[in-house]
C-alpha cells in the first residue's frame, strides 16, 4: 500500500508537468498539424532562462520563471512564424516538417550546450518543507507545481470554452479553410496558439528543471516520448485529451517504477505509444483531430 | 608514413559502411516514401548479432566480464549473413506501423520514439547485451589469412567493404530502375492514389523496409568487425538524423546522391572535428557538430530541396531531346487543348475490353449502404445498381453523399453497413486494392497525379500484372521484364497520342496545367483496364470544350463494353452523356432515370434549387 501510494504521489507530480507540456505540444498540433519536435528543446532553453535570471540576477525562482514563460512564447512564435509557416506554404509533406522540426531540435538543444557546457546546473530554490500526507510523501515546491498545474488547466478549459479567441482554435482546428471562409482570421489565430502553446511549453520547461532538481542542456531531449504518449493517448490535438493522457501516464511510470524497476519506467509510455499508434491513432475517443 | 596509411584504411571501411547505410536509407526514404527514423536499430541489431555469432560461447571464467547471447564463434561470413537477416527480420515488428492506414508522419514518430526506447533498455539490461559498456574484443573476420594488425589487412578489410558496397548499389539500382521502382515511386508520391490502381501499399513498404533493414544490418556487421566493440551509446537516435542529413544533403531518391552525402555528412564531419585541437569546453565541438547537421537539415530542405544531385527524371519516351516541353501557366491554356486522333482509336483493342458490348445486365449493386462521420449520416440505406455498359451518372447537390458513395463503391473508404455487390459477389470487405486489380478503378476529385513521376511513367505505372511490377520480377532484371515494359511504354504512348499530350511525355506530371492533369488522370485510370471505371467529377476545374470532348471519348468507351459512374453535378454534362442518372439529397436517393425523366420530377428539382 506504501509503495503505491508512494508511487502516486510521484505520479501526480510527473502527470502535473507532463500536462503542462502535453496540452501546449497538442494545440500546437491541433491548429497547424505541426508534430513539433523541437517542443524539448524550446522547453530546457525556457529553464535555462529562468536559471540565468534566478542564479546570475539573483531573482526568486518564481519571479524568474516568468522569463521562462516569456522565452517559451516568443521562441515558439518565432519558430512557427519563420520556419514552420514558410515551410507550410511550399505545401511540403507533413514529414518534411517534421524533420524540420527535428533540425530545429538539435539546433536548439546543442546550441545551447554550446554556451552552457555539459555540466550540471540547479535553481537557487528551497524545496520547502516536505509534506506528508495519505501516505504520500510531496514537498511544498511539488505541491507548488501541482498547483500550478491545475489552475493553468483551468484557465485552459476557459480559454477554449468561454472565450472569442477559444472558440476560434477550435474552429480553425477542426477546419482552417472552413474557419478562414468564415471569416475567422486563422493567421492570427494560429500565431495566438503558439504564443499561448509557447507560454505552456517554457513554464513546463521550468517547472521540469524546478522537479528534476539538477539538469543540463539536454535533459528534455527525451521527454518528448513522454510527450507524445501523452498526445496520442487523449487523442492528437485534443486539449481535453492530453490533461486525461498526461495524468495517465504521468501515474502509470511511476506506479511501474515503484513496482518494478525505474529504470524502465519510460517502457509503459513506449508501450502506450506504439500500441496507439497502432490501434488507435486518433485516441481513446477521438476518431479525428479536435481540440 | 605507415600512421598515415592506417588513417587511410580507416576512413575507406567508414566511408563504405556510412554509403551502405545512406543507400538503403535512400530506398526506403527518397523511393518509397517511407520515413524510417528508427534506421539505427537495423544498423545496431545486425551488429551485434554479427558481434555475437562471431564471438566464442560465454563462461563466465575467462569472458565473464561482459555477458551476451549465442556465442557461437561461426567463421566469416556466416556472421554477416546472420546480421544481414537480423536486420530483415526486425522489420517485422514494425510492419503495422508503416501500414496504409497511418500517416507517414505518425509512422516516423513511432520508430522514432522505437529506437529512443530500445536503446535505453539496452542500456539498462545487462544479460542480454552487458548493459551501456556493450561488448568489447569481437574478433576480426579475417583474422586466419591475415594479421589484424598489419597494414595488408586493414586495407583487405577496406577492400571487401567497398565490393559489398558496390554490389549493393547495384543490386539497389536494380530494384528501382524497374518498373516495380516506378511503383515504390507513384506509392511515394501519393500512396492513397497508387493503392486505388491496385499496388499494395502494405506489400510494397514491408519489402522495403526489410530489404532496408538487411542492407542495415550488414554494414553494421562491417563497421562491429572493424572496429571490433559494440556498445549502445554509438548507436543513440540522433546518429539516424545525420543519416537522414546525408540524404537530403545528397539528394533523395538518387543512389549516387547517397552515396555522395553519406561521403560529406557522416563521414568528412566525422574526420574533421577529429583535428580541431581541444578545447577548454570538451563539448563545444561536439555540440557544434550536432548544431551544424540541424543547420544542414533546415538550409537544404529550403534552398536545396532535392540536395547536390537531384532525382534523375526518367525518359521513357525515347526522344532524343531530354528537355521536357515547357508548360504553360495559365488555366487558360486547356482550353486550347486538342485531344489528338482520339477518334481513331480503337479502346477495345488497346484496353484490352472483354465481353459483349451488348450486354447490359446488372454488374455492380449497393445493398442499403450506409456511411456516418461522428454520428452524422452522409449515405444512408442507398441501394443502386449499375448497369454493365452505361455512363450512369451521379447527381446531387453539395453534402447529397456522392463522393461518400463512389468511395465506398471503390473500397476507399468502409462502409458503417450496408453491402457492395459486384458481379452478385459481396465485396463490402474487400481492400481497394484488389478491387482494382478486379477491374474497378477510380479516379479522385482533388488532383492525383504522382507529381515526380513523368506523365509517361505515371501512365504506364498504372498498367496492371507487369511482369516486373513485383520485388521478384524487379530482380531478375531488366531481360525478364524489358520487353514487356517496352509494349507498356508503347501502349501508354499510344494513348498519350491519342490524347494529343505526346509532348509532355517526359514533363513532370506536377507541373502540367489543371485540365492536363485531369486528362493524365483519366488516361491512367483507362490504362489500368478497367471493367467498371468510377469518376469523381472529372469535369471539376475544365474548361466545358475540352470537358465535352472528354465527354464524348466517355460515350465511346461505353459502347465498347466499359461501364462507367460518374459523379457530376454541372447538369449540362449528365444532359449530354450519362444515362440512367441516379439522384441523391441528404444521403439517400432522391430518383433515378433519364434526366429528361428527372427534370420532370418537381422533388428533383427542388432538392437542386434548394441544395
Amino acid at each position: 500500500m506504501s509503495v503505491f501510494l508512494s508511487s502516486l504521489g510521484f505520479g501526480l507530480i510527473s502527470a502535473a508537468v507532463l500536462a503542462i507540456a502535453t496540452v501546449g505540444f497538442t494545440m500546437q498540433f491541433a491548429v497547424t498539424n505541426v508534430l513539433n519536435l523541437a517542443y524539448g528543446s524550446v522547453m530546457i532553453n525556457s529553464a535555462f532562462v529562468t536559471y540565468y535570471l534566478n542564479y546570475h540576477a539573483h531573482l526568486n525562482a518564481w519571479v524568474s520563471m516568468i522569463g521562462g514563460v516569456l522565452t517559451g512564447a516568443i521562441a515558439s512564435y518565432l519558430l512557427n512564424r519563420f520556419v514552420f509557416t514558410p515551410f507550410q506554404r511550399r505545401n511540403l509533406p507533413p514529414i518534411t516538417i517534421v524533420i524540420v522540426a527535428l533540425g530545429v531540435d538539435l539546433c536548439g538543444t546543442f546550441g545551447l550546450q554550446a554556451i552552457v557546457g555539459g555540466s550540471y546546473f540547479s535553481y537557487k530554490q528551497s524545496l520547502g518543507r516536505e509534506l506528508h500526507f495519505w501516505g504520500m510523501y510531496l514537498s511544498t515546491l511539488q505541491l507548488i507545481i501541482i498547483g500550478i498545474c491545475v489552475v493553468v488547466m483551468g484557465l485552459i478549459h476557459w480559454l477554449l470554452k468561454y472565450t472569442r479567441l477559444g472558440k476560434a482554435m477550435r474552429a480553425t482546428s477542426a477546419n482552417a479553410s472552413l474557419a478562414r471562409n468564415s471569416g475567422i482570421r486563422t493567421q492570427r489565430v494560429i500565431s495566438s496558439t503558439w504564443l499561448i502553446s509557447g507560454a505552456l511549453c517554457g513554464l513546463a520547461g521550468t517547472v521540469f528543471a524546478m522537479n528534476t532538481g539538477v539538469f543540463e542542456a539536454t535533459s528534455a531531449q527525451l521527454y518528448i516520448v513522454l510527450l507524445l504518449a501523452a498526445m496520442f493517448l487523449g487523442g492528437p490535438g485534443s486539449a481535453y485529451g492530453a490533461m486525461l493522457g498526461a495524468l495517465t501516464i504521468g501515474v502509470a511510470t511511476e506506479l511501474s517504477a515503484g513496482y518494478f524497476n525505474p529504470e524502465y519506467k519510460e517502457v509503459i509510455a513506449f508501450v502506450v505509444l506504439l500500441g496507439m499508434l497502432t490501434f488507435r491513432p486518433y485516441g481513446l475517443f477521438g476518431s479525428e483531430k479536435t481540440i | 608514413m605507415s600512421a598515415i596509411a592506417f588513417y587511410v584504411a580507416t576512413i575507406i571501411v567508414y566511408g563504405a559502411v556510412d554509403s551502405m547505410a545512406c543507400l538503403a536509407l535512400n530506398v526506403q526514404f527518397g523511393f518509397a516514401g517511407l520515413s524510417n527514423f528508427g534506421f539505427i536499430i537495423f544498423q545496431a541489431g545486425g551488429a551485434y548479432v554479427a558481434a555475437v555469432l562471431s564471438m566464442g560461447p560465454w563462461q563466465k571464467s575467462n569472458e565473464g566480464f561482459q555477458q551476451y547471447v549465442l556465442g557461437w564463434h561461426l567463421a566469416w561470413p556466416l556472421p554477416w549473413i546472420g546480421a544481414a537477416l537480423f536486420g530483415g527480420l526486425l522489420a517485422l515488428p514494425f510492419v503495422f506501423l508503416v501500414g496504409k492506414r497511418l500517416r507517414g508522419d505518425f509512422a516516423a514518430v513511432g520508430l522514432l520514439v522505437s529506437a529512443v526506447l530500445l536503446n535505453q533498455l539496452v542500456n539498462n539490461f545487462v544479460p542480454l547485451f552487458n548493459g551501456a559498456a556493450g561488448i568489447s574484443i569481437v574478433p576480426a573476420p579475417f583474422s586466419h589469412y591475415l594479421n589484424p594488425q598489419g597494414l595488408g589487412y586493414q586495407f583487405a578489410y577496406g577492400g571487401v567493404a567497398v565490393v559489398l558496397t558496390v554490389l549493393v548499389y547495384f543490386l539497389l539500382r536494380r530494384v528501382t530502375e524497374s518498373p516495380y521502382g516506378r511503383s515504390l515511386r507513384a506509392m511515394r508520391d501519393n500512396d492513397i492514389v497508387a493503392d486505388a490502381l491496385g499496388k499494395n501499399v502494405r506489400v510494397q513498404r514491408t519489402s522495403m523496409l526489410i530489404l532496408g533493414g538487411m542492407i542495415a544490418g550488414l554494414s553494421g556487421a562491417i563497421l562491429v568487425g572493424f572496429i571490433n566493440l559494440w556498445a549502445p551509446g554509438a548507436w543513440g537516435y540522433a546518429e539516424t538524423i545525420v543519416l537522414f542529413a546525408a540524404i537530403i544533403v545528397g539528394g533523395a531518391g538518387n543512389h549516387k546522391g547517397a552515396v555522395l552525402g553519406a561521403l560529406l555528412v557522416p563521414l568528412a564531419f566525422e574526420e574533421v572535428t577529429r583535428f580541431i585541437p581541444p578545447l577548454s569546453n570538451p563539448a563545444l565541438v561536439p555540440a557544434l557538430e550536432w548544431v551544424a547537421i540541424g543547420l544542414l537539415i533546415i538550409g537544404f530542405l529550403w534552398f536545396r530541396p532535392d540536395g547536390i544531385l537531384p532525382e534523375r527524371r526518367r525518359i521513357l519516351s525515347g526522344s532524343k531531346s531530354s528537355m521536357p516541353k515547357p508548360v504553360p501557366f495559365s488555366g487558360e491554356s486547356d482550353s486550347l487543348i486538342n485531344l489528338g486522333n482520339l477518334d481513331q482509336m480503337d479502346f477495345r483493342q488497346l484496353l484490352r475490353l472483354e465481353g459483349d458490348a451488348s450486354d447490359h445486365g446488372i454488374i455492380l449493386s449497393t445493398d442499403r449502404l450506409t456511411r456516418a462521420f461522428h454520428g452524422v449520416t452522409v449515405v444512408s440505406e442507398v441501394s443502386i445498381e449499375f448497369q454493365r455498359g452505361r455512363l450512369t451518372g451521379l447527381i446531387g447537390p453539395n453534402g447529397a453523399g456522392k463522393s461518400t458513395t463512389l468511395a465506398m463503391l471503390a473500397g476507399t473508404l468502409a462502409p458503417t453497413s450496408g453491402k457492395v455487390l459486384y458481379e452478385g459477389r459481396d465485396i463490402t470487405s474487400m481492400p481497394s486494392n484488389e478491387r482494382a486489380k478486379s477491374g474497378m478503378i477510380r479516379t479522385f476529385q482533388l488532383a492525383s497525379e504522382f507529381k515526380k513521376l513523368t506523365v509517361l511513367e505515371n501512365l504506364v505505372s498504372a498498367i496492371p500484372r507487369q511482369s516486373g511490377d513485383s520485388f521478384v520480377g524487379a530482380l531478375r532484371g531488366r531481360r525478364f521484364w524489358g520487353r514487356d515494359d517496352a509494349e507498356n511504354i508503347e501502349r501508354a504512348s499510344e494513348m498519350l497520342e491519342g490524347f494529343g499530350l505526346t509532348e509532355y511525355a517526359d514533363s513532370y506530371a506536377g507541373g502540367l496545367s489543371g485540365g492536363q492533369r485531369r486528362l493524365v488522370e483519366i488516361m491512367r485510370a483507362l490504362l489500368a483496364q478497367p471493367t467498371i471505371l468510377l469518376l469523381d467529377e472529372p469535369m471539376a476545374g475544365v474548361h466545358p470544350n475540352l470537358a465535352h470532348k472528354i465527354g464524348d471519348q466517355l460515350t465511346r468507351l461505353v459502347a465498347s463494353g466499359m461501364t462507367i459512374v460518374m459523379v457530376e453535378h454541372e447538369l449540362a454534362i449528365m444532359d449530354a452523356f450519362c444515362d440512367p442518372v441516379i439522384v441523391l439529397a441528404e444521403g439517400r436517393v432522391l430518383a433515378q432515370g433519364t434526366m429528361s425523366e428527372l427534370r420532370a420530377m418537381k422533388e428533383v428539382v427542388e432538392a437542386y434549387l434548394v441544395g
